[in-house]
């Protein structure tokens, strides 16, 4: 669980509801300007971190800057050196011009090896696996398992909608890394089953597991998933090819045929 | 002064006095607004119609609202339009709602810079909506297609940030008098190539007589509209093999990335019969009509010089009010597998869908009144104020329960059938569509064919591929980067709707991210400095 950090109002005379808000709202040169230098309190000097990650202009100098007061926090022994771990990953990751992918990774490691219940080291085990997956795989060989190292990070976390995420990065890089389809499939019916998935990201599953299945010669699964696709989501476009290959599905199972 | 003359003037000065206030009280406006808040919403729709429609909506909204006045911005499309946009977006000047699109070249990294997401306001029933059949229903639901397009075109999977005013689609206008002076009466083609014959039919016509005439109204905007459709037919064969996630559906970084894979290139023999089909319509069109634009091709129409005038149904409006003749909307009948020029390509008939939604409404992330402008937007996307609308503009309503009016009722007719979305093959990005309009005259005329066409546009399509899959990549990442302060920030305020706006977020940035590694992953291996 997250906890909500509470910041000293008195001690730098900056509300903090105000800060966290300017934040949350994608304004990060406001609390820039509130918080000068980055001093106060550890909350303020992670919200300054954060701001100073987020703020305009984005040079690496910044980054270097933050990353700096995020190292210092994440000495202590808190959820909020968790936080500040995990977001000085996150700048070796996305936040610097040229990404430091290994970097990321090891700092994330660390992350997990130190706060394991943490909320923050449950999302960087997702996103190290997400880099393992697709930049930083155990093996360069052709023919290698790309999914198998992100598999066996799945067993380390417990958060359910952590897991769905990484279970949905698992199944959509399956299909890009061209893997066999029995691999990655479970994956896809693994996050909708957890459930949680939203906007186009849900309409695009539902469906797919429906053809995934019907590829697979799954026909009872991709029967109750293309129903389930036309009852919420009747009149989208796809609409009429889900109706035709519902269809066959209903022909197959009513002959017996697959799953 | 006299006694009489002090009293005279007395007199004048209390009557004046009486006249004065009796005005002010009376006729006169206020002369400082009252109302505390001042919305400004901003779109490039002038045709005749919506502005009327908004504005309808506009008045009723400031009768229940008497604290909010709303102001209309009616700003040119075209270039125009997308300058003034980011200029003012830029300087924190933008207006609260704007309208955008995804196909208006050069802006696809606005939403994510400067928009607010809806979606946690759509997942609840929309107030506006109390005692309509859509009472109870979460908003998002209200809408015909469920907000289709603003889904597909969000930077951030799993997040809204529009919601759509209207319906439309693409119909094919007929000049009625004239159809019955050339073929003799009234004939609704069924299939492309009964269009393709009366096509024909209006050439022999033009040369018999020596009058001018066209048989499709034609400008580059029109002619990219009857192109897409066209020139989708014959790909459906080819968004099936390509559509290898499943998804029925093909976004723009699949079919960039696809082309960098080798998976479709424009000589392809079905992409060559959609080129073909693309070639017939816009031979149909006068000479040079690559340089006008959609209003010059209308005034060509209205003028009695084109039978057909191929566009949307937002025209309509325009059309019916300018005409001096009966306009009959037909569809643009589909490609079948029977036709004799591309029917072997032809795997299944494309379909219309039911009807997109459109005219995307945006929250602009630095308004200074968001709920206020959120409650606009629920109140023009409610049940009664998209009524007003549809009545005023005679456009189609988005909205479920809305009743359309009887004018144009049959625009709902739709041609079911096959679809992946848009899956343009013309316009996956700024540099495809350039190329696509530069090297259009390799089509067209005597010299032109959809041979040398495809074979200019292959030359340079792999530059072009790579540079809008890298746009469309920045253009994701220009969303993950931000959303990290932004979790700090949400994971430092307390209560349910902080955490889960946190935990949308988190899920949406992983999706995102996901992407953006696999556009890398396409970008990587099909890098030409590493295969020298």
């Amino acid at each position: 669980m997250v906890l909500a950090l509470k910041l000293p109002a008195a001690q730098s005379g900056t509300d903090p509801e105000r800060i966290w808000t300017a934040l949350a709202n994608g304004r990060p040169n406001d609390v820039l300007r509130a918080l000068r230098g980055g001093e106060g309190s550890r909350a303020e000097k992670l919200a300054w971190a954060a701001a100073r990650i987020g703020g305009q202009p984005a040079t690496d100098d910044h980054m270097r800057a933050a990353e700096s007061v995020l190292a210092e926090l994440a000495r202590g022994d808190d959820e909020l050196a968790a936080q500040a771990a995990y977001l000085r990953a996150r700048i070796y990751q996305v936040h610097l011009s040229v990404p430091d992918y290994a970097r990321a990774a090891e700092l994330y490691g660390e992350l997990a090896r130190r706060w394991p219940g943490s909320h923050w080291s449950q999302q960087g085990l997702v996103k190290l696996a997400v880099l393992k997956l697709y930049v930083l795989p155990d093996s360069a060989a052709p023919d290698s398992d790309r999914l198998a190292p992100a598999e066996a990070l799945l067993e380390r976390i417990s958060e359910p909608r952590l897991k769905r995420d990484l279970h949905l990065q698992i199944g959509q890089a399956g299909v890009v890394l061209h893997q066999p389809l029995a691999r990655f499939l479970p994956h896809l019916v693994a996050a909708d089953r957890i459930g949680g998935v939203s906007g186009t990201a849900r309409e695009d599953l539902i469906v797919q597991i429906g053809v995934l299945s019907e590829r697979s010669g799954l026909w009872s699964q991709a029967k109750d998933y293309f129903e389930r696709y036309l009852a919420e989501y009747p009149t989208n476009v796809r609409a009429f090819t889900v109706k035709q290959k519902l269809d066959e599905a209903t022909r197959r199972v009513a002959k017996g045929s697959g799953a | 002064m006299t006694r009489r003359a002090q009293r005279l003037s007395f007199v004048l000065l209390v009557v004046a006095y009486g006249l004065s206030s009796y005005w002010v009280f009376t006729r006169s406006a206020p002369v400082i607004h009252q109302r505390p808040v001042t919305l400004h919403l901003a779109h490039w729709q002038l045709e005749r119609g919506p502005p009327e429609g908004i504005e309808a909506v506009i008045k009723r909204y400031e009768e229940l609202n008497p604290r909010v006045r709303v102001v209309q911005l009616l700003v040119p499309g075209g270039t125009i339009y997308p300058q003034w946009l980011r200029s003012n977006l830029v300087g924190e000047t933008g207006p609260d709602l704007l309208e955008w699109g995804s196909w208006v070249a050069g802006t696809k990294d606005i939403p994510a810079r400067y928009f607010a997401p809806l979606t946690a306001a759509l997942v609840r029933p929309n107030p506006y909506n109390l005692g309509t059949s859509q009472e109870k229903i979460p908003w998002q639901d209200t809408f015909h297609d469920k907000l289709l397009a603003p889904r597909r075109d969000s930077p951030d999977p799993g997040q809204i940030y529009a919601v759509n005013i209207t319906e439309t689609t693409l119909r094919l206008f007929c000049n009625v008098k004239l159809m019955r002076e050339i073929v003799g009466k009234v004939v609704v083609p069924k299939t492309y190539d009964d269009l393709r014959k009366i096509l024909a039919q209006v050439a022999t016509y033009s040369r018999r007589t020596g009058k001018r005439l066209s048989a499709i109204a034609g400008s580059r905007d029109t002619a990219r509209a009857i192109a897409e459709p066209l020139f989708a037919s014959p790909l459906l064969g080819v968004n099936q093999r390509m559509d290898e996630g499943g998804t029925l559906y093909l976004y723009n970084r699949q079919m960039l990335a696809g082309y960098l894979e080798h998976k479709w290139s424009y000589r392809d023999p079905a992409v060559k019969a959609g080129l073909q089909l693309v070639r017939e319509v816009t031979q149909a069109m006068k000479p040079g009509f690559l340089q006008l634009r959609r209003d010059d091709a209308m005034l060509e129409f209205l003028r009695g010089e084109a039978l057909f005038f191929f566009y949307g149904t937002w025209d309509a409006t325009s059309l019916r009010r300018l005409a001096t003749f009966e306009i009959q909307a037909m569809k643009l009948p589909p490609v079948t597998p029977d036709d004799p020029e591309v029917g072997r390509h032809i795997v299944g008939l494309g379909g219309e869908g039911i009807g997109e939604t459109s005219l995307a409404m945006y929250l602009n992330k630095n308004s200074p009144h968001p709920e206020e402008a959120l409650d606009f937007l629920r109140f023009l996307t409610s049940v009664p104020g998209n009524q007003i609308f549809t009545d005023k503009s005679l456009w189609l309503p988005a909205v479920n329960g809305v009743v359309d009016p009887e004018e144009i009722r049959n625009f709902r007719n739709y041609q079911q059938g096959i679809s992946f979305g848009q899956a343009p093959y013309d316009a996956l990005g700024t540099e495809v569509t350039m190329n696509w309009d530069r090297y259009f005259f390799a089509l067209l005329g005597d010299q032109g064919s959809a041979d040398r066409y495809a074979a200019a546009l292959d030359v340079v399509g792999p530059a072009a591929m790579r540079a809008d899959l890298t746009a469309e990549m920045r253009n994701s990442l220009l969303l993950v980067k931000p959303q990290d302060p932004m979790i700090v920030g949400w994971s430092g305020l307390a209560g349910d709707r902080a955490r889960e706006r946190r935990e949308e977020l988190e899920a949406a940035q992983t999706l995102s991210e996901g992407l953006v590694f696999q556009m890398k992953l396409t970008l990587d291996a099909t890098d030409p400095r590493r295969a020298e």
